[in-house]
This record gives C-alpha cells, sequence and structure tokens, in this order.
C-alpha cells in the first residue's frame, strides 16, 4: 500500500503570473513559492490571474517550489 | 530516487512510487470527440520519462496533450517522450464595454439567457454538423466542446423565426470566456458574429465584468480578424501535441 502523497498542500494567493508558464503564490504564513499548473489544469483550460485563491502541492524536494492543484472561485 | 516503480492504479491513471512514495502521477483523459489527452505531475525529469513511457506504451494511439506556449520545460519532456506539434491556440483578452450591436435590419439579438432551448438547439446541431462536416471539432478549442445546452450562457442572432447565430458565454467574474462564436454558413458575412460580440462585450460589462478572453485557432483567420477589431490583444499560447 503506497504512502500518500508528493507533498504539502495548502491554500494560497497568486501574486504574479511569470512569463514562463509559472506563478508565484503567497501562502498564508507569508512565503512565497514558485509554482505551475498541474496537468489535469492545463487539459481543462483553466487560467490563473493575479489574486486568484488556489491549493497548491510543495515539493517535498524543495519547498519554494509548488504545483498549482486547483483554482477557487472567488 | 532508490527504486522507481510505475503502477497503472486505474484505467486511465498512473503512479510513480519510489520507496512507496507516490512521486509523479500520470492522467489520460477522453475528450468528447474521442481523443485521449494525457498529462502528467512530476517534479524529477526522470519521472515524468518514465510515467509518459509507461502510458504511451499501454495507451491506443494517436494521443495528445496541451502545453502552454511559455512552459519551456514541459513542452521539451514531452517531446523527449516523442510527442511532436500538431498546432496553436492563440488566448485573446478584450475589454468589455461598448454600446452593443449597431441594428441589422431584419436581424434581432438577443441578450445572453434569453434564448429558446428548442431552437437553439437545432441550431447548435446545424452548426455542430458544418463544422464537422468541414474542419472538424478537433480543430477547434477545447472550450467549445461538450458543454450541455443551456440557454443562460448564449446569445443568439434571429432572423425572421429561426436563430442563425449564437455566442456562448462562460460568465465567471474574472474568468469570463466566450466559448464560441458561430453563424450558419448561409449567412455568414453580413456581420452578424460581429453583432453577437458587440452584444457580449456590452452585456459584459454591465454585469461588472472587465475583460472577456478567447481561444483562437492559428489558423481561424475570420476569428483572428473579429476578436483583434473588437481591440482583443494576444495574451499567451497554447500548443497541442500529439504522437501516432
Amino acid at each position: 500500500m503506497p504512502k500518500a502523497t508528493d507533498g504539502i498542500q495548502l491554500e494560497g494567493t497568486v501574486l504574479e503570473c511569470l512569463r514562463d508558464a509559472k506563478f508565484r503564490v503567497e501562502l498564508p504564513n507569508g512565503h512565497i513559492v514558485l509554482a505551475h499548473i498541474s496537468g489535469k489544469i492545463r487539459k481543462n483550460y483553466i487560467k490563473i490571474l493575479p489574486f486568484d485563491r488556489v491549493l497548491v502541492e510543495l515539493s517535498q524536494y524543495d519547498l519554494t517550489r509548488g504545483r498549482i492543484l486547483f483554482r477557487y472561485r472567488n | 530516487m532508490n527504486t522507481l516503480v510505475i503502477t497503472r492504479v486505474a484505467e486511465r491513471q498512473w503512479h510513480a512510487l519510489d520507496d512507496d512514495f507516490v512521486v509523479g502521477r500520470g492522467d489520460a483523459s477522453p475528450r468528447p470527440d474521442g481523443r485521449v489527452f494525457l498529462s502528467v505531475d512530476a517534479w524529477h525529469d526522470d519521472v515524468f520519462a518514465h510515467l509518459a513511457e509507461a502510458m504511451l506504451a499501454a495507451l491506443p494511439r494517436p494521443l495528445y496533450t496541451v502545453v502552454d506556449e511559455a512552459d519551456l520545460d514541459l513542452r521539451t519532456r514531452w517531446v523527449q517522450a516523442g510527442l511532436t506539434t500538431r498546432r496553436r491556440e492563440w488566448e485573446y483578452v478584450m475589454s468589455s464595454g461598448g454600446d452593443g450591436a449597431v441594428p441589422t435590419p431584419g436581424l434581432t439579438l438577443l441578450p445572453v439567457g434569453t434564448a429558446e432551448l428548442d431552437p437553439l438547439r437545432q441550431l447548435d446541431r446545424t452548426i455542430r454538423a458544418e463544422i464537422e462536416a468541414t474542419i472538424g471539432w478537433d480543430q477547434m478549442p477545447a472550450a467549445v466542446l461538450s458543454r450541455p445546452l443551456d440557454p443562460t450562457h448564449y446569445a443568439v442572432a434571429a432572423e425572421l423565426d429561426a436563430y442563425v447565430g449564437l455566442a456562448r458565454l462562460a460568465l465567471l467574474p474574472r474568468h469570463t470566456r466566450i466559448g464560441l462564436i458561430a453563424v450558419r454558413s448561409d449567412h455568414r458575412r453580413r456581420g452578424i458574429a460581429r453583432a453577437l460580440l458587440a452584444e457580449i462585450l456590452a452585456t459584459t460589462h454591465a454585469r461588472g465584468v472587465a475583460t472577456v478572453s478567447a481561444d483562437v485557432h492559428e489558423a481561424n483567420t475570420a476569428a483572428i480578424a473579429l476578436f483583434e477589431s473588437a481591440g482583443a490583444r494576444r495574451t499567451g499560447s497554447n500548443l497541442e501535441l500529439v504522437i501516432h
């Protein structure tokens, strides 16, 4: 039985959309991570904009990197 | 990375396990037109490569994926897995506003949410058949596919007793998008699409929406001209990749 999961999941707020399809996301503790969107978000053409509230999964290998798993309705 | 194991955990889902930890996920999703789109989430290139290899070996081809053209890392990973670029969609953003459509003799514009279901369904069927008989749905941006026909999302152009053009709108406060603007082939080149777009931009402005976005196939010169004439600007692009 595999252990879950890739990393820690936290809510955050998108601060900035960068040119290389990445996003700066601020977490509730003020920590800022560089995040990309998950494959499912990409496949469903869900747009991410500044001030969006999102669910981010942090990399267990590098806590400055994240993956946006979900965009909440503001 | 110790021992990487790729496991198919469902018909269309794969996990990459390292010491029993899930370190990557793969997913294959069918679209309404029957095509299967892949996605892989992994922090490391080698995990991505192993997941992609397993999925490509297990699924019937052709297989597709979509990437933001600016995301060079992801694009490179898929190209290394053997996929090639099939087509590009431009992302356009335009400001809402304007005075609405200029009145056209004989043409009635039904604002978003006022169309009747039965004639709208008939028009939708006609337009879908026309597109299928020409370029095909697989050449249209994915956003136009598979939505249930809900009149509250449509503005419609009507002539006499028949609906002749439609525009579908996903009306979200900060993410309002045009899913489709289409006119029956025997009513084109009369400014109906332009009138529908003007109607949508006026409606969204009245509802407090500042900007509206749309995805357009790079070869759809008519749609590009239409949106650019309304002041739309390109903000990005998506690539569809395929492996046969």
